[in-house]
């Protein structure tokens, strides 16, 4: 006879021989989530009708179709009515993220549980504003406002700075949210309203972090701002459209090189501010 | 030490500390100028502002949105669906991808330190900085139309990020189990399936949950450029030029984004 954990008697000869980690119950769990897996994949290409022998004829073409676009058109991405647009995508990546960094300092002040002004009023009200702004897509963003306030880099600056409310105040907030409340709590004893409160117990714990997220935030809405044009929203993409609907392969790849590169350059370019 | 050069050293720590201030604020200055510049260029020049002409104008055109187009309804079942499959797919084949990725790019496990670790760190940094809309281009030229582009171009754009996190936790684990298991004569595989893998796999699965929740919101614009999903349909209600159903495609798409959040959110919950 021998004795599990519990102090009850066990027999040795009900005990399985193998050693298997998860017993009974987890096991048939596990072998379910396997088999549902399983199921969700097959029915979903079943649903989606995706021909998988194109994958293959993928890599058959693949050749073929890099041929296409090789060599990159370098002296078309080095034109200077192109660089100007790469400058003016820099620019809007950063007008967008500015605004909207600065729009979502207030709204993270309130989206934050901890130290907002009113819980039952602004809190939800602030919290609807991000999730909203981080829900829809910067590029509908872009479509809509390009719809409204017609083509240029007006709609992409407030896309990205929609964008931005939707992704840095959330950070914020979050980072808000983890603060140590001592400071505060000293500043409420002393009468403070809960503008003192941000300004004297919240901002100087926060600001390094926030400085952070704030390049963080540019560095990603960069990554943006090369597309946007493509819905006629100002900077670069515009010239990626031109050159897709004309079939011009050697332009393209030579514009996506030329995105890659600006993306490495600002990357390099946040870590070293960040680490700065 | 006598009180006369003490008062030196203070006048000089004083006069450093006034220079420095100085330099901050001319940095400030610079730093506004260039905003203002900025400003300039992109907002007062380049905007066509008869177009829009004041805001009773922008209000009406936003008008235009409303009320949402009820009948696109039935339309929209299919399209949302197949959004969320796509999301789910490309979510998968990245986890499939990175793997190859992380253990390229970490650089305890990479293989040839000199040849591989550069190659994963520049996988990585390429898959990130191409956008989901360029990659979808990309995919639709060479296997066409349809949902399938976009489950690569997901897969291939959520890579960077699966993979880099993962990476960076696998160089911040802790080492006594590696030695523990390299001790007892364990080969670089056994190493990493038996005292890396456990150690990493809460962050991995929850790196991966947070990532599909993005994925939905990336797979709702592959359709713009025919890669299938929500995203086609909106095109379509663009060029139709029929605002209200656009207005009902972007509420379907809040709608699904709002559902992915939220199992997301207690699924991570779940898992740490």
């Amino acid at each position: 006879m021998d004795v599990d954990p519990n102090g009850k008697a066990v027999s040795m000869a009900h005990k399985s021989v193998t050693w298997s980690r998860y017993k009974y119950p987890q096991s048939l769990i596990r072998y379910g989530v396997y088999l549902f897996t399983v199921v969700f994949i097959g029915y979903s290409l079943h649903y989606l009708n995706i021909p998988i022998e194109r994958f293959y004829t993928m890599f058959g073409l693949g050749g073929s179709i890099l041929s296409r676009y090789y060599p990159p058109d370098i002296a078309y991405a080095l034109d200077k009515d192109y660089l100007r647009y790469v400058f003016e995508t820099v620019q809007m990546a950063y007008v967008g993220t500015l605004l909207g960094v600065v729009i979502s300092i207030p709204i993270a002040w309130c989206a934050s549980f901890n130290v907002t002004p009113s819980r039952w009023l602004v809190y939800p009200i602030a919290r609807f504003i991000i999730m909203a702004s981080r829900s829809v897509h910067e590029m509908i963003w872009a479509i809509l406002f390009v719809i409204i306030l017609g083509y240029g880099m007006l709609p992409g600056v407030l896309a990205l700075t929609l964008f931005t409310i939707g992704f840095a105040g959330k950070l914020f907030s979050e980072e808000v949210e983890a603060i140590k409340m001592g400071p505060v709590e000293a500043i409420r004893a002393t009468g403070g309203n809960s503008l003192q409160v941000m300004v004297y117990a919240v901002l100087p714990q926060v600001k390094v972090a926030w400085t952070g997220i704030s390049i963080y935030t540019w560095d990603s809405s960069f990554r943006a701002a090369t597309v946007l044009g493509y819905f006629g929203a100002g900077g670069m993409g515009w010239y990626l459209k031109q050159t897709i609907e004309t079939l011009e392969n050697l332009k393209v790849s030579a514009i996506l090189l030329s995105i890659i590169m600006l993306v490495i350059v600002s990357e390099v370019t946040s870590a070293w501010a960040r680490g700065a | 030490m006598n009180p006369s050069s003490i008062q030196i050293r203070l006048e000089r720590v004083v006069a450093l500390r006034k220079r420095y201030k100085a330099i901050r604020y001319f940095f400030y200055f610079i730093l506004f100028l260039l905003v203002l510049y900025s400003i300039k260029i992109t907002v007062i020049e380049d905007t066509d502002w008869e177009r829009i002409g004041g805001l009773g104008m922008v209000a009406k055109a936003m008008g235009r949105f409303l009320p949402p187009d009820l009948s696109v309804v039935k339309y929209l079942f299919k399209p949302t669906v197949e959004t969320f499959m796509i999301a789910c797919l490309g979510t998968m084949l990245a986890v499939v991808l990175s793997i190859p990725v992380i253990w390229l790019g970490a650089h305890n496990i990479t293989p040839f330190f000199a040849v591989t670790y550069p190659l994963g760190r520049s996988l990585m940094t390429l898959s990130r900085s191409v956008n989901e809309i360029v990659w979808a281009l990309i995919f639709v030229a060479a296997v066409g139309l349809g949902a399938f582009p976009g489950i690569l171009a997901i897969a291939m754009r959520s890579v960077g990020f699966v993979a880099k996190t993962t990476a960076e936790a696998i160089e911040d684990v802790n080492t006594g189990p590696i030695e523990a298991i390299k001790a007892v004569g364990g080969s670089r595989f056994q190493v990493i399936r038996y005292a890396i893998l456990p150690q990493i796999l809460p962050i991995f699965i929850s790196l991966v949950i947070f990532q599909w929740d993005i994925n939905i919101r990336r797979a709702t614009i592959t359709g713009l450029v025919g890669a299938g999903g929500l995203g086609l349909t909106i095109q379509r209600q663009l060029l139709m030029y029929n605002y209200g159903g656009v207005t009902t495609v972007i509420l379907a798409m809040l709608v699904l984004i709002g559902i992915g959040e939220v199992v997301s959110y207690y699924a991570r919950r779940a898992i740490i």
